[in-house]
């Protein structure tokens, strides 16, 4: 075995796990690295080799190590610890050259294993480059005296040219779901993003993490940035603290069909891993396909596993109208937890809530937040007991869902159906992609009040207090240090450079999320577009391109060329075949001046002529000068030469 | 596998020369991409397909690239020693790479393998080997080319048979008996010294004797340098090998008997003829009547 191809291999394997340490449990991966570092002392000191007895004992410390982390050896996690110990093991035991291999495939394994944990770009180009290396350790021992780098070089051109057709073969492999009984209970890894209930006073609970929940790429026109409120759960119920969700079902039936009006924005929403089945869809959405359905609170949720990333298309109206409610619905949106305070009572009839029309109490309201001395901020004081009379009253301070609480509180005190909408407001624009991204910081709480004739209408009284939060951006380095925001346009311009290649990385992971991990679930649509519709055109398609492919590189790689010849013999050769009418031919193994002879004897009249091509040949070829006028005299006499009309028999 | 007919040419190894089968690491390998898609396909992981697609499409390509390290080669067979039977016979074997890609590695067979490495537009002649055991015409048999560079997952071959034969002599026998007694019952045999052993005595050694006539013997044995004397002093002696005084039981044993009695008689330098069945040769010494000898008995 040779020692260069055996550090390659040991080399590449530990690539490989390396990004499995954060993934697999310590214990593992520390008796993974005992075995990959024990083998490379091996390298040098092949004495130290565990013997076979010594092997089974780890082989046995192996099994122990994994079924105390595991209860049993299926499903992701512990197929993967189990493929990462055989490896380790396996190593210790490299003797022929089919071990070898045997350790290639097991590393290949473990490459699609970390797949099943990560899929960002970075960790493919990471994983392409490390099975470049698993290839070049199988190119050294295939071949003599090639050196690693050559080794490396042929493993990535046959890489190179392996895209091509794995990637038509990834675009027109048709996408099953597995069946059931397949999938291993998996613990659900989603990030927390909203929570179904809110309690404004308790804890600053407004996320301000720059993780991605889900991007939007529009079709045609883009709402203002003012209008885009992404609709997710409704709040109507509340216990004077907390804010919960109160089931659908009890109204839904009786819900007419809102009425729309003005533009349809049509997109496509890629939802990230999700916790909730919750699809926050532009308010209002009309138009969704399968496996999506909406809510009597309108909210669009999926009725399937929404632990995976997935694509919807959705239509929306910014202008609507949802008419009647039932009244059900409408005794949701009325209950107050028990009769309002006198101070509260006093605040609304100041504010003309119990004798003016509802859009005047709501003007007032909004008023009253801008005009007196509200703040908005994402850390606000705690309001344990009381928090929306501490709100209104004392405190003063707050951020969307204390507002919007407050407000909501306020419009049922004033007998107004209300209730608390939260989702998303906002999306910063991906100019380079062309698409919105929306992150946990954009997560928001606004109102939504019913009005005769107008259905349910929604009020941001954070836009009140604080216009800037929905219409820019926050800036989050702020959000994090706390106290007031300020809202700065020109901090914006020096980050300018750095926020462009931000969002060009971004398309880049938008592109590659949408096209190469999430393809399994618009590869249909994708291929309707190309009129491929079922499973028979698939196939045939996939075939005829392999097909193509395979000709292409064929040409490509087998093709030849041809060792251009001297001009001086070609010319040389039309000569000879001017004379083959006549039965000369050269041989391969006869010199010019024999077969000058030769052919003077047969073509005496000729033998001037012969003699002449045979000597300016002579010194072209084998002659030390060689100037261009010799050339073009021997090329002259090579064209002059010709044959008796006699000697072809035309007589 | 016979393949073609024999051939006298160089042979250019081309698609309907090559043959290529997966080896048990490529059917290693094709398991591994069942492995890998039945992982892709039960987490429904694009990422994981797509590595399969790209192992897949490396296996395939791979055959192109297999194919091409023999693809194009000039192989042509070249002389061949003539040797006894029971000793290997060399064929020398003429490879030319005519392309400008290299041929990293290459493998040649005739009993073992020999491997070999090609520069673009290069040459290399090899020695295959191969054991003889009857006298006759040994022919090279099938000279395998073969590869499974780069990735060892398949194994392209080109089996070629070439006209070449290694003219196999008779066995000299192992037994040392004294040339003929009697030359053959040929009457036009009066000018030979007959019923005699040409060897007649030892002379001491005189400087211009022919180095061929020491007795080396008596000379190991500390007993000074003599020379052997033959019978017509200047004069070679003549014998007459005949089939018909060859002890043996059989053609075989009688011919091997015959070619050791050639292999002495011209290293003692006597004039020797030859009487077969089928055949004579006056005597003569010297290679090339050696040789004469030498085939007569191989192919009779």
């Amino acid at each position: 075995m040779n020692k260069n191809s055996l550090i390659f291999l040991l080399s590449s394997v530990g690539l490989i796990v390396l990004p499995h340490s954060a993934n697999i449990p310590p214990a593992l991966f520390g008796f993974f690295s005992l075995m990959l570092s024990w083998r490379f002392v091996c390298v040098w000191r092949p004495q130290y080799l565990p013997t076979t007895r010594i092997l089974f004992f780890l082989t046995l410390l192996a099994f122990a190590l994994l079924l105390s982390q595991h209860r049993h050896l299926l499903g992701r996690d512990a197929g993967t610890n189990l493929f990462i110990l055989a490896l380790g093991l396996k190593l210790l035991e490299i003797k022929a050259e089919r071990d070898i291999y045997l350790v290639t495939y097991l590393a290949f394994i473990v490459a699609a294993s970390l797949f099943l944990y990560e899929q960002s770009l970075l960790i493919a180009a990471y994983i392409l480059a490390v099975c470049c290396a698993l290839l070049a350790t199988l190119v050294t021992i295939n071949s003599i005296q090639v050196q690693t780098r050559a080794a490396l070089k042929t493993a990535a051109v046959i890489i190179l040219q392996a895209i091509p057709m794995a990637a038509i073969i990834f675009i027109l492999f048709p996408r099953i779901e597995a069946p059931r009984w397949m999938l291993f209970e998996e613990k659900n890894k989603a990030k927390i993003g909203l929570s179904d209930s809110m309690e404004p006073g308790s804890i600053s609970d407004l996320g301000t993490s720059e993780e991605l929940v889900f991007r939007v790429k529009f079709t045609g026109a883009i709402p203002p940035p003012k209008q885009r409120y992404w609709r997710g759960p409704v709040l109507s119920y509340t216990d004077g603290k907390r804010w919960t969700q109160l089931s659908s079902q009890r109204f839904e039936a009786h819900t007419t069909p809102p009425r729309t009006t003005g533009i349809a924005y049509s997109y496509t929403l890629l939802m990230e891993a999700q916790e909730k089945n919750w699809v926050f869809a532009l308010e209002l959405p009309t138009q969704f396909a399968k496996p999506l359905a909406q809510t009597g609170y309108y909210q669009l949720i999926n009725l399937e596993n929404p632990t995976k990333r997935a694509e919807y298309q959705i239509t929306s109206y910014l202008q609507y109208n949802t008419q009647r409610v039932t009244q059900i619905e409408y005794q949701d949106s009325i209950q107050l937890p028990r009769e309002p305070s006198d101070k509260i009572k006093q605040l609304v009839t100041q504010l003309h809530g119990f004798d003016s029309k509802p859009d005047a109490f709501i003007q007032q309201l909004l008023n009253h937040f801008k005009q007196e001395d509200f703040h908005y901020t994402l850390t606000p004081p705690l309001m344990e007991d009381n928090p929306i009379e501490s709100f209104l009253f004392t405190t003063r301070r707050g951020f969307c869902s204390h507002y919007a609480a407050a407000f909501v509180y306020l419009m049922r005190v004033a007998h107004i159906p209300a209730r608390v909408v939260t989702g998303y407001q906002g999306g910063e624009f991906n100019t380079v992609g062309n698409f919105l991204e929306v992150r946990q910081a954009n997560a928001h709480a606004w109102a939504e009040v019913w009005l005769e004739n107008q259905g349910w209408v929604r009020v941001d009284p954070t836009a009140a207090i604080a216009p800037e939060r929905i219409e820019q951006q926050l800036n989050l380095d702020q959000l994090e240090l706390g106290g007031e925001i300020f809202f700065n346009a020109s901090n914006a311009k020096h980050t300018n450079w750095l926020k462009k290649g931000l969002q060009l990385w971004e398309n880049a992971d938008y592109q590659w999320q949408r096209w190469v991990v999430n393809y399994s679930s618009n590869q249909s649509n994708f291929l309707s577009s190309f009129g491929i519709h079922d499973f028979k055109t698939m196939m045939q398609w996939l075939m005829a391109l392999v097909g193509l492919i395979t000709v292409l590189l064929s040409i490509f790689l087998l093709h030849q060329k041809k060792k251009a010849i001297d001009p001086v013999l070609r010319l040389y050769q039309q000569f000879c075949q001017k004379l083959q009418p006549t039965g000369l031919i050269i041989t391969s193994r006869e010199g010019a001046v024999d077969f000058a002879q030769r052919a003077t004897t047969a073509l005496p009249e000729h033998a001037e002529m012969i003699e002449e091509i045979t000597a300016a040949f002579i010194q072209l070829r084998y002659g030390r000068v060689t100037t261009r006028e010799n050339f073009i005299r021997f090329a002259k006499l090579v064209a002059k030469f010709k044959l008796n009309n006699r000697r072809l028999g035309w007589r | 596998m016979a393949g073609e007919k024999p051939v006298n040419d160089a042979i250019t190894l081309t698609h309907r020369r090559i043959f290529i089968l997966p080896t048990q690491r490529g059917l290693g390998m094709l398991l591994l991409i069942v492995l890998l898609l039945l992982i892709a396909f039960v987490y429904n992981n694009n990422l994981a397909y797509l590595l399969t697609f790209l192992l897949a499409s490396v296996f395939f390509i791979t055959i192109l690239h297999t194919f091409k390290s023999l693809a194009g080669l000039v192989v042509q067979a070249g002389q061949c020693k003539a040797v006894f039977a029971g000793e290997a016979a060399g064929f020398d074997i003429h490879i030319h790479n005519p392309n400008s890609n290299e041929r990293p590695h290459c493998q040649i067979k005739l009993t073992k393998p020999h491997s070999f490495t090609l520069k673009p537009h290069s040459k290399i002649t090899l020695t295959l080997y191969s054991t003889t055991q009857k006298r006759g015409w040994h022919s090279a048999g099938t000279v395998t080319v073969f590869s499974t560079y780069p990735l060892g997952i398949f194994y392209a071959w080109s089996p070629l048979r070439f006209n070449v034969n290694a003219l196999v002599y008779p066995k000299p026998s192992a037994i040392e008996l004294p040339f003929p007694e009697a030359p053959s019952a040929d009457t036009h045999q009066g000018a030979s010294h007959k019923g005699t052993d040409d060897f007649y005595g030892l002379q001491s050694y005189q400087a211009g004797d022919s180095i061929k006539h020491i007795h080396w013997k008596a000379f190991a044995k500390g007993q000074g340098l003599f020379s052997k004397q033959y019978s017509g002093a200047s004069t070679a002696a003549e014998v007459w090998l005949h089939y018909d005084y060859a002890a043996g039981h059989n053609v075989e044993e009688r011919l091997s008997q015959l070619s050791r009695w050639v292999i002495d008689a011209e290293r003692e330098q006597i004039r020797y003829g030859l009487v077969l069945p089928n055949l004579k040769l006056m005597p003569s010494n010297g290679l090339s009547h050696y040789q004469q000898c030498l085939e007569a008995l191989a192919l009779l």
